[in-house]
């Protein structure tokens, strides 16, 4: 199940869940997943739970905090905001990405 | 920095696992009701809402469990966890737990203790530098090669071959001595030590702490009142005072002076003269004197009555010094012109001392190896059949969420567990077992004092132990893990197949248990009845309510410089007999000149003069001094002639002969009135009486005897031997107040019941069989264990099956059949693999046997039958099981 496209995911995913709380603000769990669906316009057939141990990976490195607070709908939820070491990390992650992207756009096309 | 940070975070996380636990919690179900909430709007019904909620979401309680391994240490996180888990399965299933941890415990500590015995018996080497260059020497004479394969030295011979060899290094001769040693106020002591030549101590490279060794000259008459100390010896008569040296000893009612003290670790080994089978108990060495050889002594023919150590050169071996001393023997042979040939036999001294008792040392070994085996199949297989039991737990958890990693780690935890209280239970009996041992073993092992649990060895058979344990609790669990959880959860047709194989497996297991148990068992049958053999067969004498006192006349009125020594010890002999029979409840009371149960001694070629043999035929005997009570006090039966009497004092030489002697000496002769002599000018003896073959040297064997009246040539060392319906420990202080009362400066060196002589002379073999028997015991037990586990799961996951054919109806006699026909295939199997082992070891054991031939039907037939019976024991409760299936609740609760 899950696990097999977590590994492949991970990177990925934890580069989705910075560039959303860089664009959407501090937003809860359930928020950033939607988000991630929406973006990716349910191209990936992904676990919504699959969010939280990406969130707490960036929580533990220090790129993500969390708070508790309240939703619009006046619902306890938890926060997630990006920190000052998680915006420069992101600019080197995305970098990387686009690195990587572009290489597998070159070989993709060579190989063609 | 950020690698840091992390574990940090992780190792925080650890220790607040319950907050962000429920923390975890809410923001889940926060979750879940924003995506209610959402659905909801989007107009579905709430339970539509919920279901696509938790759908969209995945797994929870998975996510829960990755993101638990994600925050803390985790291995660490559920450590704790599984432990607790595994005690509380265990708790659950005593049965198994119990049965597993004494497996363990007993296959460790059983082995370690063992394997210490024989690793400080056999296998360290002696303390002293390069022993394994030490060797002693014995001589040869081929011409007595079939009375005596080997005799002790003559000190002419030795001194031609410590001058010509050039093998050695050097050599020593040497004697074992008792010496009576006067303490303070009391009676003296009989102290063993050795009268050594000055080199000896050079030989065995070893250097007193205090003082010197001995010097050449040293080694002459009137030279020779130095004394050497051990260190126990110097804390005894000294009280390890520092300036012993220079200090004198009262020994042998003279004097003689400490001129050194050896090292604390100094140890030499007991050795007699001529080799013995058995060993008997003898107190430590503690006292050296130089040893001087009389000009008398110095003659070809002289006595051969000592021992030679030597040290063989470094890159010599011992079969080069043998042939090299063998030609130095046969050169001297031809040019002293000797009637005799002489010859060397040159055995290490480890041999020496372990000789006699390797063998019975190994066969322990390999007895307890093969329980060891067996443990280890026993454990391999209940762990096997509890995890197909589990097969189905361990899906289950898979299918609820759990890791494969989480359930390896749950099997290697409960493994862990079992295997950590086992082997530390195993270490603890392997401490004490080698307590026990010390305790049961014969006193006589050599080398007994030095035995120390072996560490190495005790780690290695936990490891082993445990290895097993482990092995054989996670292979399941790997191969369960293989298992679809959906299709293991489904149906049974992966459980069959599972079981099937695993039961394949399990069989050849128990087979090999079966096979290792029969062979233990044969063996041990045979060691049984050997010494069964060996105490019941006739002894022709009676050692019941006797009470063995041992008396030594070393002393300045006894000695044969003393005028008149010959009468002042017959007068004490008489005197003793006297007062020792007026103790009240003595019914009689004899005397021996050597100690009974204590193998041959004192042995002496016969000579007829009506038909004279060269020396090297003439029979050889052992002569006893005794009193005329003597045979009606053992209670030895007569056969011809008559006894001895008081009026034989006036009659010098009548004798009595054993039936042996009778027969060696007067083939198809009548032997009363018959002549003979020793040889040795003190003349002419005449057969009175035969008596019966009483095996007073040693229940294994009778030897020719011959007893003569104590008056015609008394001994320093007399055995009295006193019969009363009192115990030997109520006679004990009356024994010696009779003794001290007619000379209160004799030692009583021994003061025991005859039985206990007799039983201490057959403590090995008593040792052995005892030791077997519960080797066998213990294996029978696990056979037993064994079969019980393998065929109890195997009727507990056929209960379907059993519960259809009941229902369809099967009898329940056919069913038992059934099961009891499964159980027969790994346990037949076993038994004549078992047989095939038992032909080709029991042959190796035949040294050990006395009068047991090594292919005994009736031990193979027993423990067969031994065996199926426990077997069938083992087979018929779940065969009981299983016919008592009620179909209904069977087919339900599958």
């Amino acid at each position: 199940m899950g696990e097999y496209k977590s590994d492949v995911l991970q990177g990925t995913l934890d580069l989705m869940v910075l560039k959303t709380l860089e664009s959407m603000g501090p937003l809860h769990g359930y928020g950033i997943a939607r988000r991630i669906e929406q973006v990716s316009d349910n191209g990936l057939s992904l676990n919504q739970g699959t969010i939280y141990p990406a969130l707490l990976r960036l929580q533990q490195r220090g790129w993500i905090k969390a708070e508790w607070g309240l939703s619009e709908t006046k619902r306890q939820a938890k926060f997630y905001t990006l920190t000052r070491i998680g915006r420069k990390q992101m600019a080197q992650e995305t970098e990387n990405w686009e690195r990587i992207a572009g290489t597998m756009a070159r070989f993709l096309a060579t190989s063609n | 920095m950020e690698l840091i940070r992390v574990l940090l975070s992780r190792c925080a996380a650890f220790f607040s696992r319950q907050r962000l636990d429920e923390d975890l919690d809410s923001e889940l179900s926060a979750h879940i009701d924003f995506a209610v909430e959402e659905n909801l709007l989007r107009g579905m019904t709430p339970q539509e809402a919920r279901t696509h909620a938790l759908r969209e979401f995945g797994g929870v309680t998975q996510t829960k469990e990755r993101f638990r391994v994600q925050r803390g240490i985790p291995i660490l996180g559920t450590l704790a966890q599984d432990v607790r888990f595994a005690f509380r399965q265990l708790r659950r299933s005593p049965g198994f737990a119990l049965t597993a941890i004494m497996t363990l415990a007993l296959g460790i500590g059983a082995n370690a203790a063992i394997f210490s015995v024989v690793n400080s018996v056999l296998l360290k080497p002696f303390g002293f530098p390069d022993s394994r260059q030490l060797v002693i020497l014995r001589e040869t004479v081929a011409e007595m090669a079939n009375v005596a394969p080997t005799l002790p030295d003559n000190p002419k011979h030795y001194l031609n071959l410590r001058t010509q060899s050039k093998t050695l290094e050097d050599a020593a001769i040497f004697q074992p001595r008792g010496f009576s040693v006067a303490v303070e106020n009391g009676h003296p002591q009989i102290v063993n030590g050795l009268v050594v030549a000055p080199s000896f101590f050079a030989v065995l490279g070893t250097q007193p702490i205090l003082g010197r060794s001995f010097r050449p000259d040293e080694a002459a008459k009137g030279h020779d009142s130095e004394v050497i100390l051990t260190w126990n010896a110097w804390q005894s008569y000294f009280q390890g005072d520092p300036n012993a040296v220079g200090r004198t000893l009262h020994m042998d009612g003279g004097e003689s002076t400490v001129v050194g003290v050896l090292p604390r670790e100094f140890s030499f080994p007991h050795l007699n003269l001529i080799p013995v089978a058995g060993q008997f108990a003898t107190p430590p060495l503690e006292l050296f004197k130089p040893l001087v050889l009389y000009p008398q002594e110095m003659s070809d023919n002289g006595d051969f009555n000592y021992l030679v150590i030597g040290r063989i050169r470094p890159g010599v071996t011992v079969s080069q010094a043998q042939s090299e001393l063998q030609r130095l023997q046969q050169a001297y042979s031809i040019a002293m012109h000797l009637q005799t040939h002489l010859g060397i036999d040159v055995i290490p001294l480890t041999q020496e001392v372990t000789g006699s008792v390797s063998t019975g040392l190994w066969l322990l070994l390999a007895g307890i190896g093969a329980v060891l085996l067996i443990a280890c199949v026993n454990l391999a297989n209940l762990q096997l059949a509890r995890a197909v039991a589990r097969e189905r737990e361990a899906s289950i958890r898979a299918a609820l969420g759990a890791g494969r990693m989480r359930l390896l780690q749950l099997a290697l935890i409960e493994s862990l567990v079992l295997a950590l209280i086992g082997g530390t239970l195993g270490v603890l009996f392997a401490l004490a077992g080698v307590r026990i041992f010390i305790f049961a073993a014969p006193a006589g092992l050599p080398r007994l004092n030095e035995v120390a649990v072996s560490w190495p060895v005790l780690l290695f058979a936990a490891g082993l132990s445990v290895a097993t344990a482990l092995v054989f609790g996670i292979l399941p669990a790997l191969r369960s893990m293989r298992a679809d959880p959906q299709s293991a959860m489904q149906g049974n047709s992966t459980r069959v197949a599972n079981t099937r194989q695993g039961n394949r497996i399990r069989s050849v297991l128990v087979g090999a248990e079966i096979a290792c148990t029969l062979l233990l068992l044969v063996v041990t049958a045979l060691v049984v009845s050997s010494f069964a053999r060996v105490v019941t067969q006739q002894r022709n004498f009676d050692a019941d309510h006797v009470t063995l006192a041992a008396v030594n006349l070393f002393n300045s009125n006894y000695g044969d410089t003393a005028p008149n020594f010959k009468a002042a010890q017959i007068s004490f002999i008489d005197r003793t007999l006297d007062g020792l029979a007026q103790i009240p409840g003595v019914t009689s009371v004899a005397v021996t000149s050597e100690m009974p149960m204590a193998g041959e001694s004192w042995i002496d070629g016969l000579t007829r003069p009506d038909h004279p043999l060269p020396e090297s035929q003439r029979p050889m005997v052992n002569v006893r001094m005794i009193s005329t009570s003597y045979r009606s006090t053992l209670e030895i039966p007569l056969l011809a002639g008559r006894d001895l009497e008081i009026s034989d004092r006036s009659h010098a030489g009548n004798v009595l002969i054993s039936a042996q002697t009778a027969r060696t000496a007067w083939p198809r002769e009548d032997p009363i009135g018959k002549h003979f002599d020793f040889g040795d000018g003190a003349g002419m003896r005449t057969v009175v009486g035969v008596i019966a073959d009483a095996r007073v040297n040693d229940l294994k064997k009778t030897a020719n005897m011959v007893y003569q009246p104590y008056w015609e040539n008394p001994r320093w060392r007399l055995y009295f031997l006193v019969r009363s319906p009192l115990s030997s420990s109520a006679l004990a202080n009356s024994i010696r107040a009779a003794i001290w009362k007619i000379d209160p400066q004799v030692p009583i060196p021994t003061l025991k019941s005859f039985d206990d002589q007799v039983s201490d002379s057959v403590a090995t073999e008593r040792f052995q069989a005892l030791m077997l028997s519960s080797f066998g015991a213990a294996a029978l037990l696990l056979a037993l264990l064994g079969v019980y586990g393998v065929m109890t799961y195997s009727v507990s996951l056929r209960q379907r099956e059993f519960g259809i054919r009941i229902a369809l109806g099967s009898n329940r006699a056919s069913l038992m059949l059934v099961v009891l026909r499964q159980a027969a295939v790994p346990v037949l199997g076993g038994i004549v693999a078992g047989l095939a082992g038992a032909l080709v070891a029991t042959r190796w054991v035949q040294s050990v046997l006395y009068e047991t031939q090594p292919v005994d039907p009736r031990a193979i037939t027993v423990s067969i039958l031994l065996l199926l019976a426990v077997a069938a024991l083992a087979a018929i409760v779940p065969a009981r099981r299983a016919a008592s299936i009620d179909p209904m609740r069977a087919l339900r609760t599958e």
